[in-house]
């Protein structure tokens, strides 16, 4: 170009922009936190909890943080047993016992203090009941509690639980529903706007951490409180980074921006945290199964059968014909198990030796045969009637995991003389489609509770409210009744397992897989231990050894 | 001048509403029930009865929306469903983050392109033309979420230059503010900001090139040249200055641009700004949010319109009269 | 992919060329054609755009079936090789297949969709432009109210109106929500045409104002009316890709190229090419209909300069 132009009047100035940003990046505290005491633990979230407020959200992202903020009055022990109240540990209430058939004293912690320096006593168990079954807070967990009838309090550390009926669970309906609220904080909040409380946004609560941030839809931030009477917490700072899905989650993680991530997912994931120099995965227990599940009534209307699904041996000679373990293998691989019936990995229950129906391509196609299904026009569909054996799977398109397994079943399905066809939708409408009852068959993944009772109950007995499929078997129901009336383990088993093997003969829906899932954790932390029913539930016994924190470990807040 | 900026802006309000009385009515004949929680997990009928009660969503729809528009006249935009908290305070936290990569994107968009516009004008027709002609063709052409994805492929989880997702990382972020803070954000701006960035500048860059070209040839440049004034002084002082105008007019046609395509952007790098807010409220049904989201993106893109018209208007008198006549 | 598609791929890239080449010489014939051969743009657009539509028409022969998935285990996410020239998808299906199978997808819908926007846009315009008074506010209020909603919002929503939106009202609501931009352009060429003398002409013959619309106004607004349609296929089929990659847009599975990259988003981190082959698929196509078009811009207007 003509002309002169001295070459460093434009650089320079850039060039002093470029060193100062450096030098002002690279300006830090020198020190920080150092010993047992420190760390700052991130958590990639697939997802964003929509209030911290117990009695009002379901959400697991909402748990994951409400775990560290609210305790109850007892939890979970290590087994996972969820009859009789030996396998509880306490942590509000130091300790229980039984006065009488239905009634249970609980003897608050003296010790235990909320966030704000109050002590916790009896008044604030009788106001979280209160509040739970309120009917103008409508808590989901309302229901769940209908057996108890009343909480009141003997005295200032004493509560009483009085129950209208008896049954194997009764401790576990009284502690582990309930997350115990600060009656003295909430007390004036008006009970039709819990919903949406602004307490929700900035929650006090009386366990090992507290909050401090909630940047909305970037990250959340707790501190650990160092007079709880729990014992301090060795890691200082959780917090929450959320992602808008799982995959960006894992990068997340595995790039080293986060430090764990609670559910690696599909195989793919796992290969990458796996691969991963800095991470070290955990399997443990899923809470989780899935299935494709038949419409036995056409349009939700249980006296019309649904012209295909409503035929039990066209069920059964269906659900014959699918090579559940093939399947499995191609998706999960090694990840997941198929279940046999509608059962989670998380359940002691869970019975390899459940009978159910055999993969049995031949004695299926006979089945079909003998129903009257013949292909009579060559073009590889069977038809009866003039009718062809057509139907359509429902799919939520958000699921990569489902929509891989509906691809299969259509494969598996037309080798047997089916013409499948997917119905890929996005989710409201799927849940719209399924509640209404205007599907043929549906993929569905269902998360359970840590006890069957309710799981088993809700979905699959002909009282169930989330049985889409209208599946309705007197005989299974009262084996049902029999099996949550159980008092032992064994027994219980046992019990489901007749249910079980009764529902399987009806074939009302192909069971798919119950998988195991796989927690990634940064190896810098440990004694990591993951509870399947809440991931995060014993993230305060962990610690960051002094000698492996990081620089980010060290940073004062 | 006055009234016609009054007829304006009685014109912008009333095309805002026409919005919102739209997306207000599709939104919620759109099929999916709000509350309805999936096969997934547990429904409470009387919860969810409840719950639609409480948000008026047993009435009937014109009943309803005049409630709404109530509402809206006393500056109440109304609660989200899923968000648990009011819809004006959701889309204020929003807001800001949008703002930030829009502004970004428009200053990447119009340095860069200037810059790109103007050396292609002056080595017109020759090899460097021709070569940065057909990259702007072709950024023009791609989608602008799948060279986000690219980006963030390359960049991002191949190279570890740029973070991965999200506006700031949150163990550094909160802990230092100032400096380090804007450093961080800075980082986490610099893939999405570029992505939209660059394919608007592949339009302004054609736009400026053309312009450029139109004025380099006109007399008073040659007057200037045969005066003896170097050729960047040229360049810069007499020609720029002509060409400026068309500018205002792609700050009013980028607007839009930047707020749909921040959508699908905000969507790859999980920028939490209003497009991902937007696009999960629909996809939810979250019918309070949608329908504000769509009141706030309106008026923001008539704002816009108006305001580059108010510019040009002061800029060339010739074009006020014009209007004015109109 | 075996010989005979290569072969017969090779056939549709002759093809293509003979098309460019025949368009070379018609257009070298006329004034308006030498202006846009000028662009040197210009044919190598035409050639990309002949390819993809010879590859579309032509897609049995080119390519494998797009929905067998032959090996859903073994030949998931495999890289490109020879057999599969760009590589498998997460179901093992060839993506070089539903990228010839998705031209036809996308690029039909393109071309409707714009048909639609293009039909509806002109038509509102010239009404406007020729009526003046009242009907043209009232249109060009519509208009404004049309462009100030984000084209994407307004299809999220209206796509949700149907559990699954069939093809036909899909490529009707792209349509219905794009004209606005043409009937501007439009308005503005019969607002300085309708001064002319040969529209006073057609009217002292007691032509009524439908036949001095499209008999005399419109053939002569024909140039911005082109070039808006072919620029306006580009926006459709980007529109497309976006509304597919929020997961609404045209239902599985049909192979539309906005729809190959959300399938293959998920899984970017092992294999990359599922959706960064449709992206540049996208890109050519649109990058080709940009170049045309404003090459056909300045052949049919010359006294517009730049965009």
């Amino acid at each position: 170009m003509p002309g002169t132009r001295p070459p460093d009047r434009r650089t320079a100035p850039v060039v002093l922009v470029g060193v100062l940003l450096v030098a002002l990046a690279s300006c830090e505290r020198r020190g920080g936190c150092t010993g047992d005491y420190c760390g700052a633990l991130v958590f990639a979230a697939a997802g964003e909890p929509d209030i911290l407020l117990p009695p009002v959200t379901q959400q697991a992202y909402a748990r994951d943080v409400l775990e560290q903020i609210f305790l109850k009055l007892a939890d979970l022990g290590p087994s996972g047993n969820t009859v009789g109240d030996e396998d509880f540990r306490p942590l509000l209430a130091e300790r229980w016992e039984w006065d009488g058939p239905l009634t249970l004293v609980f003897h608050v912690d003296p010790r235990a203090r909320w966030q704000d320096g109050q002590p916790v006593n009896a008044a604030d168990v009788v106001f979280t009941f209160d509040i739970y079954t309120d009917s103008l807070v409508n808590s989901p967990y309302r229901s769940s509690l209908r057996s108890i009838g009343a909480v009141t309090a003997r005295d200032s550390l004493t509560a009483v639980f009085r129950f209208r009926t008896r049954y194997p669970e009764m401790f576990y309906d009284a502690v582990y529903h309930m997350r115990m609220l600060p009656a003295h904080l909430l007390r004036t909040v008006p009970r039709d706007q819990w919903r949406s409380a602004g307490f929700g946004r900035a929650p006090v609560g009386s366990g090992p951490y507290r909050f401090v941030s909630w940047k909305a839809g970037q990250s959340i931030e707790l501190a650990a409180d160092s007079t709880s009477f729990l014992g301090r917490p060795h890691i200082r700072r959780l917090i929450w980074r959320f992602t808008p899905d799982l995959q960006v989650a894992v990068t997340q993680t595995v790039a080293g921006d986060a430090d764990a991530v609670d559910v690696l997912g599909p195989p793919d994931n796992v290969k990458r945290a796996k691969g991963a120099p800095d991470l070290v995965t955990y399997p443990y227990r899923g809470a989780v199964y899935g299935f494709l599940g038949f419409n036995l009534a056409a349009g939700g209307d249980t006296n019309k059968p649904h012209p295909l699904f409503g035929d039990r041996e066209l069920r059964r000679a269906l659900a014959m014909v699918v090579d559940r373990q093939a399947l499995l293998k191609n998706v999960w691989g090694d990840l997941a198990q198929v279940p046999p019936g509608p059962l989670a990995r998380i359940w002691s229950i869970w019975d390899p030796a459940t009978r159910e129906l055999p993969y049995d391509t031949a004695q299926g196609r006979r089945l079909l045969t003998r129903l009257g299904w013949r292909d009579s026009d060559g073009d590889g569909i069977l038809e009866r009637d003039g009718q062809p054996l057509a139907f359509r799977i429902l799919v939520p398109t958000t699921s990569g995991l489902r929509r891989q397994y509906a691809r299969l079943l259509q494969q598996q399905f037309r080798a047997a003389g089916a013409d499948v066809q997917l119905d890929e939708v996005e989710f409201s409408v799927f849940d719209e489609r399924t509640q209404a009852g205007r599907f043929d068959a549906a993929l569905v993944t269902r998360t359970v509770d840590p006890t069957p009772s309710s799981s088993i109950a809700q979905v699959w007995t002909s009282a169930g409210r989330s049985n889409a499929g209208h599946y309705a078997n007197p005989v299974f129901d009262r084996l049902v009744d029999e099996a949550r009336a159980a008092t032992g383990r064994d027994e219980a088993k046992r019990q489901w397992r007749r249910a079980l093997e009764t529902l399987n003969q009806d074939a009302p829906a192909v069971f798919l897989f119950a998988p195991d899932n796989v927690a990634a954790v940064h190896r810098r932390v440990a004694g990591v231990t993951i509870r399947p029913d809440s991931y995060w539930a014993l993230v305060r016994l962990w610690r960051i050894p002094a000698d492996q924190l990081t620089e980010r470990d060290r940073m004062e807040p | 001048m006055t009234a016609w900026l009054v007829r304006r802006l009685a014109a912008a309000m009333a095309i805002v509403f026409a919005v919102v009385t739209i997306t207000f009515c599709v939104i919620h004949l759109a099929h999916g029930t709000p509350f309805l929680p999936g096969p997934d997990q547990d429904v409470d009928p009387q919860v969810v009865a409840r719950l639609r009660q409480q948000f008026g969503l047993d009435r009937p729809l014109p009943a309803q929306y005049v409630k709404y528009l109530w509402a809206l006249l006393h500056g109440e935009l109304g609660e989200s469903f899923y968000l648990r908290r009011p819809v004006a305070d959701a889309l204020a936290d929003a807001i800001p983050p949008t703002v930030t990569l829009a502004g970004a994107a428009l200053l990447i968009d119009f340095l860069l392109g200037l810059a790109c516009g103007v050396y292609q004008a002056v080595r017109a027709r020759r090899f460097a033309d021709i070569a940065l002609g057909n990259l702007a063709l072709f950024l023009n052409a791609m989608p602008t979420f799948w060279l986000g994805l690219v980006l963030l492929l390359v960049f991002g989880q191949w190279l570890r230059w740029f973070p991965v997702a999200g506006m700031r990382d949150p163990v550094l972020c909160p802990t230092i503010a100032g400096a380090r803070c804007t450093v961080d954000v800075l980082w986490h701006l610099a893939l999405p900001a570029l992505t939209l960035g660059l394919v608007g500048a592949a339009g302004t860059a054609r736009y400026q090139r053309a312009a450029m070209l139109e004025v380099i040839d006109q007399d008073f440049v040659r007057t200037a040249r045969a005066k003896g004034l170097g050729e960047g002084r040229v360049v810069l002082v007499h020609t720029l200055r002509n060409a400026l105008l068309p500018l205002i007019t792609l700050f009013g046609l980028a607007f839009p641009f930047l707020l749909t395509g921040a959508v699908l952007v905000e969507t790859v790098f999980a920028w939490p700004g209003m497009g991902r807010l937007s696009v999960a409220a629909i996809l939810q049904r979250d019918y309070p949010v949608v329908v504000a989201a769509a009141l706030v993106a309106s008026a923001m893109v008539t704002l816009g319109n108006l305001l580059a018209d108010v510019l040009y208007a002061v800029a060339d008198p010739r074009i006020r009269a014009r209007s004015e006549r109109a | 992919m075996n010989l005979g598609k290569w072969l017969a791929l090779a056939a549709a890239g002759a093809v293509a060329l003979l098309a460019a080449a025949a368009v070379r010489r018609r257009a070298a014939a006329s004034a308006a054609g030498r202006r846009f051969l000028a662009h040197p743009t210009a044919t190598p657009g035409v050639f990309i755009l002949a390819f993809f539509v010879t590859i579309a028409l032509a897609a049995p022969f080119v390519a494998l079936d797009p929905n067998s998935m032959p090996g859903i285990v073994d030949l998931r996410d495999r890289p490109p090789s020879v057999l599969h020239p760009l590589g498998t998808d997460v179901y093992s299906r060839d993506v070089w297949s539903r990228i010839v199978y998705g031209a036809r997808i996308s690029l039909g819908i393109g071309a409707l969709a714009t048909l639609v926007a293009v039909t509806v846009g002109a038509g509102v315009g010239a009404v406007a432009g020729y009526f003046r008074r009242w009907v043209d506010a009232a249109l060009m209020r519509l208009v404004d109210v049309g462009l100030s909603m984000p084209r994407i919002f307004l299809l999220l929503m209206a796509v949700a109106l149907w559990e699954r939106v069939p093809l036909a009202p899909l490529v009707l609501l792209i349509g219905l929500t794009g004209w606005f931009g043409t009937s501007r352009l439009v308005r503005a060429e019969v607002l300085s045409l309708r001064e002319r003398e040969f529209v006073a002409a057609a009217q002292a013959l007691g032509a009524g104002p439908a036949r001095v619309i499209f008999r005399h106004v419109l053939p002569n607004a024909a140039a911005p009316i082109i070039v808006s349609a072919a620029l306006g296929i580009g926006n459709v089929m980007l529109l497309e890709a976006g509304l597919s990659f929020l997961g609404i847009g045209v239902p599985s599975p049909a192979p539309s190229w906005g729809s190959l990259i959300y399938d293959g988003w998920q899984h970017m981190a092992a294999a990359p090419w599922t959706s960064t082959f449709p992206g540049l698929a996208i890109a050519l196509v649109v990058m080709a209909l940009n170049a045309v078009g404003d090459a056909l811009r300045d052949a049919l207007d010359p006294r517009q300069e730049g965009p």
